[in-house]
């Protein structure tokens, strides 16, 4: 007996391997095991096909940007930039003084933004994937106030109203679903990104790592643990702070605390304080004769 | 006021006294009207069964009912500083004076309010120490939801993480805080069967002599004839325990 879920699913694989090219098609989508992308560092070239890819995939539109002369365009994520090279300046040891970074939702094993969403629009599916559902959200925003690493961007139609909608990248999950590679990889020239088992990605970046160490020292590989393990596992060749991402990412106190401690709080409280009265109705209903009652 | 009892001789008289005035009123039901909108929208965060309302263009819509209803909750309070200022200043003084009644009535409120009795009721000014906290709390609601609510509102992209969190957290304390009392203040004003006369006072302005003498002694007799009634009931009751 096959149930309805198996059925869409094979149904969708047999979709993708007869539309797609084959090559691209992942056997990781058949079982729900975390799914991960690797970016390799010292691979990048910094072309930003990824971004362009990201925009083409996802339907993203044009963000103006303000010219400053520097390699980033746009200068940081925006409601149609869900990712973007990023160039900082370090001197390494092999001539270059700048390094490229592809930033974008790291998907985390614990996402914040998913716990303090009210609305289940953004939520953490069984294979990893941070999903985004645009028709879910309610422009609440909390989201953007508890991401470690800064990413969901809002489109804010008005803020007097409040009408907004989350926006980040989401793996590509309508490819990802049908056991496609996300576009930004499929796109990459230089190989430097790859996508599959987190397991399998971990293995491989921690073979690029032995490899990279002798010529790069200050190599190391950013993800595997903090946040309940990224989904953006990144071999990188310089530290962490060298990039703009935070050395020991954890999950906001905050979020922590409203979450675990105020809303439970509230649900108790209400629900005694409901209970208590209704109680405390029926009691003193059979205690007091209403003719002495001033 | 006396009414002619139907088919007989008999009459009864009531006297009113004045409580409330009609801005006063007024201004309570629109307070109510935007606090009910609020918590209704707010309290869908804190029970998971409910999220399809906060899910989509309905979340959207709730959001935007929950903002225009903070405009009038806000409002009320600066409205009645602008018409009524005297009067706003006379009750913020009689919410914030409080005496050696006040933990006497709160001892006595839970056998007075669940089990009816009575006796062992200090005497109370023209707001009991109960009503005295929750007016206390409303307005101490009132200004923090006022401070973070406006910060979430216009200033959510200047706010640092750490900051945009501490009011949420501060927002929601403050709503558990007043929703609770909230329930607690919606049953003895409306639903408590000894109480029966709120709900008129809140309607009308006025409470019935009776109701005065029992329920607010100080209001209605002054201070010092309070106490002495007061001290004498004391007295007696000290007679009756050592007599049985």
């Amino acid at each position: 007996m096959m149930d309805r879920r198996k059925f869409l699913k094979m149904s969708a694989a047999g979709l993708g391997a007869l539309t797609l090219d084959g090559a691209a098609v992942l056997p990781a989508f058949a079982q729900e095991s975390r799914l991960a992308m690797f970016y390799d560092n010292a691979k990048c070239i910094g072309c930003k096909a990824c971004q362009m890819a990201c925009k083409q995939w996802n339907k993203l539109g044009p963000v103006s940007t303000d010219p400053q002369g520097v390699y980033e365009s746009p200068e940081g994520l925006a409601p149609d930039a869900w990712t973007l090279i990023k160039l900082a300046n370090y001197p390494l040891n092999d001539n270059r003084d700048y390094l490229f970074i592809k930033v974008g939702c790291m998907h985390c094993g614990d996402p914040a933004c998913a716990a303090v969403c009210p609305t289940d629009a953004l939520l953490k599916l069984p294979n990893g994937v941070v999903r985004v559902d645009q028709n879910l959200c309610n422009g609440c925003g909390y989201c953007s106030k508890v991401c470690p690493f800064h990413i969901p961007q809002m489109r804010v139609a008005s803020e007097l109203s409040g009408e907004a909608k989350t926006s980040k990248c989401t793996f590509c999950q309508d490819r990802v679903v049908q056991g496609l590679r996300p576009y930004c990889v499929q796109s990459c020239p230089a190989d430097a990104l790859d996508w599959g088992d987190r397991e399998a990605m971990l293995t491989k970046a921690k073979g690029r790592l032995e490899a990279l160490k002798p010529d790069y020292p200050q190599a190391n590989l950013y993800g595997e643990n903090v946040l309940g393990g990224l989904g953006r596992l990144y071999l990188l060749l310089a530290p962490p702070e060298a990039y703009g991402l935070p050395q020991d990412p954890a999950f906001p106190f905050g979020a922590t605390l409203w979450q675990k401690v105020v809303k439970p709080v509230g649900q108790v409280a209400f629900g005694a304080t409901a209970l208590g009265i209704l109680a405390a109705f029926f009691i003193v209903r059979g205690k007091v004769h209403m003719e002495e009652v001033e | 006021m006396s009414v002619q009892l139907r088919g007989t001789d008999a009459g009864i008289s009531i006297r009113w006294i004045p409580k409330y005035t009609t801005l006063e009123r007024v201004l309570h039901w629109v307070h109510t009207a935007a606090f009910i909108p609020l918590s209704v929208t707010g309290f869908i965060i804190y029970a998971s069964w409910l999220m399809p309302l906060a899910q989509g263009s309905a979340g959207e819509s709730l959001r935007l009912i929950h903002r225009i209803s903070a405009v009038f909750f806000g409002g009320v309070p600066i409205v009645y500083a602008l018409l009524a200022p005297r009067r706003m200043v006379m009750n913020m003084k009689e919410f914030l004076t409080f005496s050696r009644y006040d933990t006497l009535w709160l001892k006595g409120a839970f056998p007075y309010y669940v089990l009816g009795k009575h006796e062992d009721m200090p005497p109370q000014p023209r707001f009991n120490t109960g009503e005295r906290l929750t007016a206390v709390v409303m307005v101490v609601g009132t200004i923090v939801f006022g401070i973070t609510g406006l910060s979430m509102w216009f200033l959510r992209g200047m706010m640092p993480d750490w900051l945009y969190q501490a009011m949420v957290i501060v927002h929601d304390l403050m709503f558990i805080v007043t929703f609770a009392m909230f329930i607690v203040h919606f049953y003895l004003a409306v639903v408590h069967p000894m109480m029966w006369q709120s709900l008129v006072s809140m309607r009308y302005g006025v409470v019935s002599e009776s109701y005065a003498r029992e329920h607010h002694t100080m209001w209605y007799y002054g201070e010092q004839r309070a106490t002495e009634l007061w001290e004498a009931h004391q007295k007696q009751a000290n007679k009756k325990a050592g007599a049985s």
